[in-house]
């Protein structure tokens, strides 16, 4: 298990410098995302919109079957079925990545939120100064300060979402395995109704992040020409003289 | 009623009343089934109702509107008769019984000497806090004071009702009076949470009987609720059930659904979050309950239940401070706030280019400081 060893952060570029018209083209390509990284990064990917639609009906059944009998069909069984289905997987792919982050090369560290020193917020800010200037900054190998931040959100949001939707799924079974494990957390929410609210609102923030996600990467990919798009498969990333690669624990 | 110095069994009662002891058997056979004993248990309740003395109760009403009573009052299995006259001892109830005044106050200080340590104190109703709780008093003293002087000697405390298990109205936000609930005040007794406004008539009375029977708690979940009446959703044994998972419901009250008894999550039903037994042993001996005759589940023997309305929609709001909001509304509020300010960045970044290429220039001027950045702007 790799140390958790964290180095200084590396002298900030100043802001404001202006790049040159043509942007060169990076050149030295770096191996940077292992196979579990790439796997879990797709298995999310398949995991979230799926609970999440079906998260959606579930909280307001927004089609209607077609008219029958109640024994022909069984849509809301289904999408709840789906639910809970990608709702393990998307838990296990969460879980296999943070076994990652510990026995992984250093760039699946890359990015750790060190919130509790100063020179942490000094870098988030920087990259997101960065990111408004429209220009070519440098390019992290790894995940910058700012990307590091917006995954910790993510797998919080991830982890309160599995602990809640497990706390609820609980419930239909009283005395059974998750409500042993997790019921417990349901009163300290306010009750399985409040639960339900604050399980779908958090639902929504990991939404918006998997929205600036997809964003930032195509800007990035776009304006850095470092392939951080093609890198999620390939696992490669390309630099230029000058970008950073923080091949150490903070990066 | 008189409290007896002999203190005797259910049983010796019930021969003064002149019951025979068939009849006397049949009582237990009932008792037990009401709260879900086998009939293999029938031996020991009836050797409890003849050995062990009555149970002196002492029934005190708070901030409340005697809704627990009234369903009390019309139990079928055991019915409630049988309970007061019969199976416990009740002492001092202010609603029911014929004394009043300082008459009725000398009661329950006796009872409390008399019983030490062995008299169950209900509770229907809860006590208000603030300034002294001057917003419930009994005889000149405030609620409160009497609710924890009775609370000190007794046995276990039972709380009837939301009011009592979980605030229920008087407590829901703002909650002036800063009722609380029993459990909140008194950390040191056993208490029995039997929610619900009213808690079901058969579930009271399957509790006390249980207490009698065996001398000891049922067995509680977490938030203190006996498990036999409290341990599954109403969703989970709803007859409507079939419907949910079909996903046919019930869209307004007099549509085609409503007439042909479709699911009520559209609704607003609160089934799904509701632990009790409305679904299983309904109210009034069997007829009904509040889903059956159409309308569906409010939820009243859950936490907070007044403050997670409104009623009738299935996504209410939540307590984020400062806005009453459904996660939907404020989700979609941030994502188009999200979805502007990405759209804002990329209009910047192609304005940037634009200039440039009109330009030619390799060092332009322009100086575009990007505005309406979101500033959560993820990095790769
Ligand atoms: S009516 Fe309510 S409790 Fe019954 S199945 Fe529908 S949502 Fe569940």
């Amino acid at each position: 298990m790799a140390m958790l060893i964290e180095t200084k952060t590396p002298p900030l570029k100043p802001l404001g410098k202006k790049e040159t018209e043509v942007i060169p083209q990076a050149t030295k390509r770096h191996y940077v995302w292992q196979v579990p990284i790439r796997l879990t990064h797709w298995v999310n990917a398949l995991a979230i919109p799926v609970l999440f639609f079906t998260g959606l009906f579930i909280a307001t059944p927004f089609f209607s079957p077609t008219p029958g009998e109640a024994f022909e069909r069984f849509t809301m069984g289904h999408m709840r079925e789906f639910h809970f289905i990608f709702g393990y997987v998307l838990l296990l792919s969460i879980a296999v990545r943070v076994y990652w982050f510990f026995v992984g090369n250093n760039y699946a560290r890359s990015g750790f939120p060190f919130f509790w020193k100063p020179s942490w917020y000094k870098a988030v800010i920087h990259q997101m100064i960065e990111y408004m200037h429209l220009e070519r900054g440098y390019v992290n190998i790894g995940h910058n300060s700012l990307a590091g931040c917006s995954y910790a959100g993510f797998f919080a949001l991830c982890g309160f979402e599995g602990v809640t939707g497990l706390a609820l799924l609980g419930e239909g079974n009283p005395g059974g395995f998750w409500d042993r494990v997790l019921g417990w957390t349901t009163p300290l929410l306010g009750g399985s109704f409040r639960v339900h609210m604050w399980h779908h609102l958090a639902a929504w923030f990991i939404i918006l992040i998997a929205m600036f996600h997809i964003y930032i990467v195509l800007y990035d990919s776009h304006l850095y020409k470092d392939g951080l798009v093609d890198s999620i498969i390939s696992g490669e990333k390309h630099s230029i003289e000058g970008d950073k690669d923080a091949n150490t624990w903070i990066s | 009623m008189e409290v007896l110095e002999r203190k005797p069994s259910t049983y010796d009662i019930l021969r003064a009343h002149g019951v025979d002891r068939r009849t006397f058997l049949k009582f237990c056979t009932q008792s037990a089934a009401a709260i879900g004993l086998t009939s293999a248990m029938v031996p020991q309740l009836v050797a409890a109702m003849e050995k062990k003395p009555r149970i002196p109760v002492i029934w005190l009403h708070g901030l409340e509107c005697t809704c627990c009573s009234e369903s009390f009052i019309r139990s079928s299995h055991p019915i409630a008769q049988d309970i007061v006259l019969n199976l416990i001892s009740l002492d001092y109830d202010d609603t029911l019984q014929a004394a009043a005044g300082f008459q009725v106050e000398e009661i329950r200080k006796k009872v409390m000497k008399d019983y030490k340590g062995e008299y169950i104190l209900a509770v229907e109703g809860n006590a208000a806090t603030n300034d002294n709780g001057v917003y419930c008093t009994i005889g000149g003293e405030s609620f409160t004071n009497i609710l924890l002087e009775t609370a000190k000697d007794a046995k276990a405390i039972v709380a009837w009702g939301s009011c009592a298990s979980n605030g229920c109205v008087q407590a829901a936000k703002p909650n002036p009076t800063g009722a609380k609930p029993v459990y909140k005040l008194i950390t040191d007794k056993p208490v029995i949470n039997v929610p619900g406004c009213p808690p079901i008539a058969e579930v009271m009375t399957g509790v006390l009987t249980y207490l009698l029977t065996f001398g000891e708690l049922p067995e509680l979940d977490r938030q203190g609720r006996p498990k036999m009446f409290y341990a599954q959703r109403i969703h989970d044994k709803c007859y409507r059930r079939a419907f949910f998972d079909a996903g046919m419901f019930v869209e307004a009250w007099d549509d085609e659904g409503a007439k042909k008894g479709w699911c009520l999550y559209k609704m607003g039903c609160r089934g799904p979050s509701t632990f009790n037994s409305c679904s299983t042993t309904k109210w009034n001996c069997g007829v009904s309950f509040p889903i059956q005759s159409g309308h569906g589940c409010i939820g009243c023997s859950e936490e907070n239940f007044w403050d997670n309305g409104p009623f009738y929609q299935r996504l209410s709001n939540i307590p984020v401070p400062g806005i009453e909001s459904t996660p939907d509304s404020i989700g979609k509020t941030l994502t188009v706030l999200s979805a502007a300010g990405i759209g804002a960045h990329l209009v910047s970044v192609v304005a940037r280019k634009g200039v440039r290429n009109l330009t030619s220039n390799p060092e332009p001027e322009k100086s575009e400081p990007a505005e309406n950045q979101n500033p959560e702007n993820r990095g790769n």
